[in-house]
This record gives structure tokens, C-alpha cells and sequence, in this order.
């Protein structure tokens, strides 16, 4: 059994007067996936935001409970919100390169995090992420060529090198296939099962099958509640909540 | 069943495939009647339509197989839906092989004399009744996906075993009179471990239903009677 490595306790989130997630207990293990299903509207990217805390940039935006990363309590007004970014990386559903080089796209984090001093020490950062992030053998001879102009998989692949070039406890997916063909997808997953070995990671998804592939445990959002949570195969083979089941078989509304 | 499928067509290919495994159950019991009926009376006129019901039953089995490929292929199904899906693909199989023994059962009709001593298949006649019962309770509790009727099937298997050995050792008792009985003796010691073996599969059915309905499988295990060595 892996250790927590973030705990939800009671989070509730509001935009305005509209509530968004609702009492919230959700803890995700240390290197493992946990996959977060649910209808469109549900909460299910709310809640990784909140682990990075990247509703801070939205105003309206008022977050109750707690979400500790290691014990510490992330939402601490006195928390360096940088630094905790550094340790939550997030992927995004569109790849979104920086409109730079490869390169760039890759160094760019370390330097502003001053990880990298060195010429010497940032070709070695690039290097190991996009050798991480399995794509350093298609691009290592154009590295100073834009970022935006490889394919969307090896766009996607190359966010999630820069999401893990300032080495990162925690990765964050939010549909990270959802843009990209089987072959991509399936280069994606399996970087996801490589990756899991070093990173806590979280990923949300409209595919039943791919939650089934890359996760170790599941958890089901409805309305912004948290419906079910378990063990991947449990919740797909016989999950114990009507809801989850109906989500899943394609029975819901 | 839950709610139904937002996607009507998935919902009409599910049942279809429950109707399917339904309809092939229904000509298994039929064929397993039969097949006794042929036995008991000693009729060999029977034996041919009874070993053509068998293609019947085999021409089912692909059927469903293509339609669980094609369901598998088409709708990726998960939870009960996936349940549904294996135990149709097990239970066939089962019912296939049920089918196979009451269509070896039915062959071995042939050479049997036709003045048989009733007292001789008396046994084997109720150990028929019983395992045709245990057939038409496991398929009921397909039906109605009753867990508790599919776990009373598997547990009652243990009868099956006894009976099997009470017919087995009349059969012996009678063969060993008299030698001139030992060619189509053996026959029915056959037979009578045919029953037995299609009670086996009736099992399994009961299982697999266990397991579409709850999710889990059967635990502890199966109640076994007196058994035959081999």
C-alpha cells in the first residue's frame, strides 16, 4: 500500500454564489495514478486546480477545507505559491508550447526556478526531460526549432517535459489525450506508467478504457460531490455506487 | 438492469445476447429431455433428431460468440455490462457441452436391448429428473437473475453426485450377474457419468450467474457427495 502523498479534507469550492465542489475527502497515493471520471461540469478539474491552486487566479473563486501535499497544508496564506507549482506540474488538455524553441520550451522553468546555472547544466535538464517525456530521440537535432511546430502528440509530450524539466513531486493531466490519435495517445500512456515510477500523478478523463489502463485507483464526481472512490478495477468491474455504475455503462440523465 | 443505456442500439444488443444465451438454454433442456426420454424408453427412433438438435445448439454458440466479438469490439463494456458480456460467453459454453453429453447420451441408446429391467434404470431415470431440474432452475435464475435460486442450484450439485453413484452401482450390480450384460452395461455407466459431468457444467452456469449478479464469485467450497473414482 503506497503512502498519501495529498489528502482532501472537506474542500469546497465556490465561483461566485455557484458551488463547484462539495465536501471533497479524497486522498491520492504516492506514485500512483489516481484517474478522476465524471460527466462534463462535475467538479473533476476544479478539484486538481485546487492542488496546485490555480483557481487563486480566478477572482470570483473561494476555496473551503483543506488539501495537504505531505502533511502541510497548501492553502497557508503564507504559502509561496511559486514554489508549490514547482512541485504540482500541470498538463493542460491542448498542448500550449511556449512560442519558443524546443529548447526554450524546456529550459525556460529550471532558469526561472534557478535550477539551471550553467549552459552545461540546462543541456543536461533538457536533455533528461525530453528523454523522460520519450521524445528526445525524435527532436534531439532540431532543438532550437519551435515547439509549435511538431505534431500535437509530440506537443503534448513535450509540455509534459517541461512540466517535469524542474523535477516536479506531483503531475497534474487534465485530458491530456483528448486532443491527440490513438498512436499519440497510446505514447502518452505508456510515458504515464513510466513516469508513476518517480511522480504522484493525477489525471482526469472522459475515457472509461484509458482510466482503466493508466490508473491504480478511480475516483467518480457528480455534481461536485465525490461519489465513489476505489481501486480502478473495482470501480470498473463492479462498482458498489448505482451512480458510478450508471456513469460508466452509459446509462446517466 | 439499472436505468437504460442513453445509446438504445447497445441496450437492444445486450438483451439480444441475454435472449440469445435464453433460447439456446431452452434447446439445451429440450435436447437433455429428450435424450433421457430416449434412454428410458428405448427408443431408437429418437436418436437421430436428438444428435441434429446438437448442430442446432453448436449453430447458437457461434452466434453468441460473434455477438459478444462484436460487442466487446463496438462498446467496450464495463461493470454489469461487462458481466453480462463474460457470463453469456461462459454460459454458452457450458450449455454447449451440455449438449454434447445428451447428444453422447442419446447415441448410446443404439445398442441397448430393448427389454431392459425397469429396476435397472430406475435410478438412472431419477438421476435424469434431478440434473433436467437442476438445468431448467439455473436457466430460471438466468432469467430472473435470481442469485439466491443460482446459488441453491450449486449447492443442491451434491445430490447429483449421490444420485449418480446410487445409478452407477446398480448398473454394476446388474452387470455383475451376468457377463452377457457387460457390452451395453458399460453403456449406461456412461451415461450415468454423463449426467453427472453435464450436473458439473450445470454448476458452472450457477456460478457465472453468482458472478453477473453480485460481482463476486462463490466462496467456500461446492458440497460434494459420494463420488465415483475415475
Amino acid at each position: 500500500m503506497s503512502d498519501v502523498k495529498i489528502k482532501s479534507n472537506n474542500l469546497n469550492v465556490f465561483y461566485g454564489d455557484k458551488q463547484a465542489l462539495f465536501d471533497v475527502n479524497l486522498d491520492l497515493n504516492e506514485k500512483e495514478v489516481t484517474a478522476l471520471i465524471g460527466p462534463s461540469g462535475c467538479g473533476k478539474s476544479t478539484f486538481i486546480r485546487c492542488i496546485n491552486r490555480m483557481n487563486d487566479v480566478i477572482d470570483i473563486c473561494k476555496v473551503t477545507g483543506n488539501i495537504e501535499i505531505d502533511g502541510v497544508e497548501i492553502n497557508d496564506e503564507n504559502l509561496d505559491v511559486v514554489s508549490l507549482r514547482e512541485r504540482v506540474g500541470m498538463v493542460f488538455q491542448k498542448p500550449n508550447p511556449f512560442p519558443k524553441s524546443i529548447y526554450d520550451n524546456i529550459s525556460y522553468g529550471p532558469k526561472i526556478h534557478g535550477k539551471g546555472e550553467t549552459k552545461s547544466e540546462l543541456d543536461e535538464i533538457v536533455e533528461r526531460s525530453l528523454k523522460k517525456a520519450a521524445l528526445w530521440e525524435e527532436v534531439k537535432d532540431r532543438l532550437d526549432e519551435p515547439g509549435t511546430g511538431l505534431s500535437g502528440g509530440q506537443q503534448q509530450r513535450l509540455c509534459i517535459a517541461r512540466a517535469i524539466s524542474v523535477n516536479p513531486e506531483v503531475i497534474l493531466m487534465d485530458e491530456p489525450c483528448s486532443a491527440l490519435d490513438p498512436i499519440a495517445t497510446a505514447k502518452i500512456e505508456e510515458l504515464i506508467d513510466e513516469l508513476k515510477k518517480t511522480y504522484t500523478i493525477v489525471i482526469v478523463t472522459h475515457s472509461m478504457a484509458q482510466a482503466v489502463r493508466v490508473s491504480q485507483k478511480t475516483g467518480f464526481f457528480h455534481l461536485g460531490k465525490l461519489i465513489e472512490v476505489g481501486k480502478t478495477e473495482k470501480i470498473f468491474k463492479n462498482p458498489d455506487n448505482k451512480m458510478t455504475q450508471d456513469y460508466i455503462t452509459g446509462r446517466f440523465g | 438492469m439499472s436505468n437504460e443505456h442513453t445509446v438504445k442500439s447497445y441496450e437492444e444488443e445486450l438483451q439480444f445476447l441475454v435472449d440469445s444465451v435464453i433460447k439456446m438454454g431452452s434447446l439445451t433442456e429440450s435436447q437433455m429431455v429428450d435424450s433421457m426420454d430416449a434412454i428410458i424408453k428405448v427408443d431408437k427412433d429418437s436418436i437421430d433428431k436428438i444428435i441434429k438438435s446438437d448442430d442446432e445448439i453448436n449453430k447458437f454458440r457461434s452466434k453468441i460468440d460473434t455477438q459478444i466479438m462484436t460487442l466487446l469490439v463496438k462498446r467496450a463494456p464495463m461493470a454489469i455490462d461487462l458481466r453480462e458480456t463474460i457470463s453469456s460467453l461462459k454460459i454458452s459454453q457450458d450449455l454447449e457441452r451440455i449438449g454434447d453429453l445428451s447428444k453422447s447420451n442419446a447415441k448410446k441408446v443404439k445398442p441397448l436391448p430393448l427389454d431392459l429391467p425397469e429396476e435397472l434404470l430406475s435410478n438412472l431415470k431419477r438421476l435424469g429428473e434431478l440434473v433436467i431440474k437442476q438445468l431448467n432452475d439455473v436457466l430460471d435464475s438466468y432469467v430472473n437473475k435470481n442469485y439466491d435460486k443460482a446459488k441453491e442450484v450449486w449447492e443442491k450439485d451434491e445430490q447429483v453426485d449421490d444420485l449418480t453413484y446410487i445409478a452407477m452401482e446398480s448398473v454394476i450390480d446388474f452387470l455383475s450377474k451376468d457377463k452377457k450384460n457387460l457390452d451395453f452395461s458399460t453403456h449406461l455407466i456412461f451415461a450415468t457419468k454423463n449426467l453427472e459431468r453435464a450436473g458439473d457444467h450445470i454448476t458452472n452456469i450457477a456460478e457465472s450467474i453468482c458472478y453477473l449478479i453480485k460481482g463476486e464469485y462463490l466462496k467456500g467450497s461446492r458440497p460434494k457427495g459420494k463420488v465415483i473414482q475415475e
